[in-house]
This record gives structure tokens, C-alpha cells and sequence, in this order.
């Protein structure tokens, strides 16, 4: 029994001194296994030592400027891209704008010419402009005294008479009823001026309205007198 | 020449700003030019067949004749 525990305690050491060296040379083994990995003949030719890839020569295609002008030509480039599709841009809308807006021969029949030497006074004078009846009327002294007389206040519409006529001796209205877009007849009505036969709307002899249902007075256009004798309307 | 390029960057291009702002300015005046260059070469090619080569002839024998043609 003795013995047997001395040889059982004397293995147990010599296992606890024998299990480094064990281990190792188990290490050693496997690092000889590595090496005779190395040693492996590739069945597709022999391995070269030398890399394979050929690296071509670029140095021809290399810039020689330096890198900053590359990069301002770069943006040079841009630059004038956008420059370019800016006018083209602004070219194309302003074509689209003109394109809709009135051409020289239809500005020039939007004017009218008036020779003022032909209208005696006291007379009125329709004419045609934009396809609208125009009333020009040669006021006399009395009728301009009459427009003045009135009481502004007391209008529908109220207007002096000196807003409506540039030169007081030249009344120039649009001959188109407010009301519904008749014509109205001149020297007619209760006020010596225009009366419109379609619902009754009386204008005085400035043009305004002062009887039946008409809201505003008849609408003035624009017009100038280049010399003494001719107006343009328009 | 690397010297003009570091210039032309620092000023014109290194402020986005301001390389918006140049670009829109160019247009301007690159759609000018163009304009009256391009008006011009028409001009040269069409001399003496426009209607401002020609009103002279025409507006002499208005005055004559009549004064509608205006």
C-alpha cells in the first residue's frame, strides 16, 4: 500500500515534469509540419519570383503644369458652361416674352391720327380706334363753362371736369356705355351731352353720368397733341 | 504660369460667391458682345438692302407726293 502511493505520487510528478517537455515538442512537430508546407510545387508551372503585373508608362499622359492651374482650368471650363447656358437660358425666355407681346405693325395701327382742323366747334367727331368707337367733340365756351358749373359732390361718378380733357376745348372719350358696352348718341339726353339707348343712361357734356344705370362716367383714353392741328389717340 | 493660376484661384474661384457672381457678370456682357458682332456681320452681309439703308430714297418722295406713309 505504501508502495503503491509512492508509485502512484512518483508518476504524478513525473507527469507534472514530463508535460512541458510534451508540449513542447509537440510545438516543434507542428512547426515542422509548416515547413514542409512551404516546399509545395503548384501544378500550374512554377512559381517566379518576380511580380507578373506590368506596370505601363504613363509618364507621357502626366500633366506638367501643376496640379493648381489643372484645377482653375477645370473650373475655367465650368465656369464658361454656365456662362454659356445663362445667355442661352435668358436668349430663349426673352424670345418666348417678345414672341407675346404686340409687333411693330400692330402698335403702329393702335394709334390714331386726328387732324383737329377738320372739326368745327361744337361738333362731334366718332372715330375708330382698337375697334372701339372714339367721341371727339369741339366743346364751345358755354359747354365747357356748363361742365364746370356742376357740383363735383353731387356725381355718381364724381370727376372734375378738368381730369377728364387734357385741353378743355377737346373732349376725348371711349364712345362705349358703361353700363352694358352700347353706344351712346351725342347731343342727346337731358344733359346736353350723350344718351345711350339700349337702358337710358344720360351722360352730360363731359362725359359723365348723371341719369339712369350706367356706374361710371365713359372712360377717357390716352392721347396727345404732337402740334396745334393733329392728336393721336392711343 | 503657376503663379497666374494660384491668382486667378484665389480671387475668382475660391469664393463660390463670387465665382457666381463673376459668371452672371460675364454673360452680361458676353450676351452684349455677341449681340452687336452678330448685328453687325448681319449688316454687312445685307448692306443696301435694309430698310434703314433704304428710307432716305422713300421718305424724300413722301414728303413730295403724300403724308400717310409714316
Amino acid at each position: 500500500m505504501a508502495l503503491s502511493a509512492a508509485s502512484g505520487s512518483m508518476l504524478r510528478v513525473c507527469a507534472r515534469q514530463q508535460l512541458p517537455t510534451t508540449s513542447r515538442a509537440a510545438i516543434a512537430s507542428c512547426q515542422q509540419q509548416r515547413g514542409v508546407a512551404s516546399s509545395f510545387d503548384s501544378p500550374f508551372g512554377p512559381a517566379s519570383k518576380e511580380s507578373t503585373y506590368k506596370i505601363p508608362d504613363f509618364s507621357k499622359y502626366q500633366s506638367k503644369k501643376s496640379p493648381r492651374s489643372n484645377q482653375v482650368f477645370s473650373y475655367f471650363m465650368a465656369g464658361t458652361m454656365g456662362l454659356a447656358s445663362a445667355v442661352g437660358a435668358k436668349a430663349t425666355v426673352q424670345d418666348f416674352l417678345v414672341n407675346m407681346s404686340a409687333s411693330a405693325d400692330v402698335l403702329a395701327q393702335a394709334k390714331v391720327e386726328v387732324g383737329l382742323g377738320a372739326i368745327p366747334e361744337g361738333k362731334n367727331v366718332i372715330i375708330k380706334w382698337r375697334g372701339k368707337p372714339v367721341f371727339i367733340r369741339h366743346r364751345t365756351q358755354d359747354e365747357i363753362d356748363e361742365a364746370n358749373k356742376i357740383d363735383v359732390a353731387s356725381l355718381r361718378d364724381p370727376q372734375a371736369d378738368e381730369e377728364r380733357v387734357q385741353d378743355p376745348k377737346w373732349l376725348v372719350m371711349l364712345g362705349v356705355c358703361t353700363h352694358l358696352g352700347c353706344v351712346p348718341i351725342g347731343e342727346a339726353g337731358d344733359f346736353g351731352g350723350w344718351f345711350c339707348p339700349c337702358h337710358g343712361s344720360h351722360y352730360d357734356i363731359s362725359g359723365r353720368i348723371r341719369k339712369g344705370p350706367a356706374p361710371l362716367n365713359l372712360e377717357v383714353p390716352s392721347y396727345s397733341f404732337p402740334d396745334d392741328e393733329t392728336m393721336v389717340i392711343g | 504660369m503657376a503663379g497666374i493660376a494660384e491668382v486667378i484661384y484665389q480671387t475668382i474661384i475660391r469664393r463660390n460667391a463670387i465665382f457666381l457672381t463673376s459668371i452672371f457678370t460675364g454673360a452680361f456682357a458676353f450676351e452684349i458682345a455677341f449681340d452687336s458682332a452678330s448685328n453687325k456681320i448681319w449688316d454687312t452681309i445685307n448692306r443696301g438692302r435694309q430698310w434703314k439703308d433704304i428710307k432716305p430714297m422713300y421718305l424724300n418722295k413722301a414728303d413730295d407726293e403724300d403724308e400717310d406713309d409714316e
